[in-house]
């Protein structure tokens, strides 16, 4: 059963949606988030994930405080209280 | 309103843009329009009632974007989509390095890297691949330079396409950009031991000039003390075969070559030091030939006489088309500089901007 999940924008993508910082998607797993996200805000979707489908290189996926890594992060389920979060990489230094 | 010359001058940090009156004696900067972003392509598209233009926007964090003008420079908007390569490719768009125009009046050609050709025939809002080029035979045994596998330079020669590919050598359409062949006869390469092979070499840039068909200079990989002279060329038969014009040049390492607007013999290039990509000795100088490659002269009046380590990358360095032309190029350590009447004298305009990737003019 898909749960109701809040998505996290980071403020250098929120012009991609309309300026909103949170986006509600209905998904069960990762993988079912981004391809609502392809569907509802191809922009956003664009700027997370390359066009093979990959997560971009300088973007890091959270499920709450977890950091997804790994071929089977798309895999990833999704719970009802969970929060998916879009950050960009650490850069610099 | 009066004529103006426009410069884009593509950073690492941004799109910034210069303009001045015809006189070029004092030139306004603003932006930089995205900031942070590195710029690495620009095009000032004349052709319309109104000139528009483009620059590439290229995020390693969020992807990659066209930028586009319909002001001068004054505001910037995404177009409604940049290239891409089809979901089912196993290719992902790494940056986009070239922006030129199409044959039609709308039309746009784009090179990215992975070395791959795009077209939009609707200024940019759509984009396909050119698979005769993009899904080459060659393609998948291309492979990157420093600077990324990048399909660099364009240039349109009547029906014939001209492609620059580091490290995959010069491409050659002559139906219009359906088919493309390796056109590589005298292009040489210093990092493999055959050393004219069909296809691999390290172009850098190409030039041509419309009052010359089947002229075309090309700056190569040189620098290699085994294979000397290899880094600069000329071809008088469309792309077909290549000679080498370096002799009296200090090196024939470089980036940019660029042609003269009214004269199709005189052409300019910037030798660097193999090793350190900076200017021979330190001292900063422009090269150019009146005759075609035949004799080099070196032009510094203006410029720094030590101690100036300058690299100017392959799309750093262009020239205006009024009557007595002026140069002008940038370095990675951000100076941009105006190489007055022609060359004969240089002045720096702006002195502190971001790395520059790519300078282009045009009076508008």
């Amino acid at each position: 059963m898909p749960a109701s999940i809040p998505v996290q924008i980071p403020a250098t993508l929120r012009s991609e949606c309309g300026g909103k910082s949170q986006l509600i998607v209905s998904a069960a797993t990762v993988g079912e988030c981004l391809q609502q996200l392809e569907r509802d805000h191809p922009a956003v979707y664009r700027s997370v994930c390359d066009e093979t489908g990959a997560v971009r290189r300088h973007i890091h996926l959270f499920v709450n405080n977890d950091l997804l890594s790994g071929e089977n992060s798309f895999e990833t389920p999704l719970e009802p209280g969970d929060t998916l979060f879009i950050m960009p990489a650490v850069s610099g230094g | 309103m009066a004529e103006r010359l426009i410069l884009c001058i593509g950073t690492k940090k941004g799109l910034f843009i210069a303009e001045s009156t015809k006189t070029r004696r004092k030139f306004e900067l603003r932006g930089p329009f995205r900031p942070g972003v590195g710029v690495y392509s620009a095009l000032i598209d004349q052709r319309g009632a109104k000139p528009t233009i483009f620059a590439s926007s290229c995020c390693p964090f969020f992807g990659m974007k066209i930028l586009r003008s319909t002001d001068l420079g004054q505001t910037f908007k995404e177009t409604k989509s940049a290239p891409a390569f089809p979901k089912d490719d196993g290719r992902a768009l790494a940056n986009i390095w070239s922006l030129e125009p199409g044959s039609g009046k709308r039309d746009l050609l784009c090179g990215v890297e992975p070395a791959s050709l795009f077209r939009s025939n609707d200024g940019g809002n759509s984009w396909e691949l050119v698979p005769g080029i993009s899904n080459h035979e060659h393609a998948r045994q291309w492979h990157p330079g420093n600077g990324g596998l990048c399909m660099h330079t364009i240039v349109r020669e009547g029906n014939r396409v001209h492609l620059g590919i580091s490290t995959g050598g010069h491409y050659l359409s002559e139906d219009g950009g359906k088919t493309f062949n390796a056109s590589n006869n005298g292009v040489s390469a210093g990092f493999v031991p055959d050393p004219y092979p069909e296809f691999g070499q390290c172009v850098h840039k190409i030039a041509t000039h419309p009052d010359a068909p089947g002229r075309l200079y090309m700056q190569n990989h040189g620098g290699w003390e085994d294979r000397p002279g290899i880094g600069v060329l000329r071809s008088d038969d469309h792309g077909h075969t290549w000679r080498s014009i370096a002799a009296g040049l200090p090196s024939d390492f470089g980036f940019p070559i660029v042609v003269h607007p009214h004269d199709p013999d005189t052409v300019y290039v910037v030798p660097l030091d193999p090793a350190t990509r900076t200017c021979p000795d330190n001292r900063p100088a422009v090269w150019r030939s009146r005759n075609g490659g035949d004799k080099w002269q070196r032009l510094s009046k203006g410029f720094p006489k030590k101690e100036s380590y300058f690299t100017i990358l392959r799309d750093a360095m262009t020239i205006d088309h009024l009557k007595s032309p002026s140069l002008y190029f940038g370095t990675t350590t951000g100076q941009l500089w105006i190489g007055r009447e022609s060359g004969d004298q240089w002045d720096c305009l702006f002195d502190s901007l971001p790395p520059i990737n790519c300078v282009k003019v045009a009076v508008v």
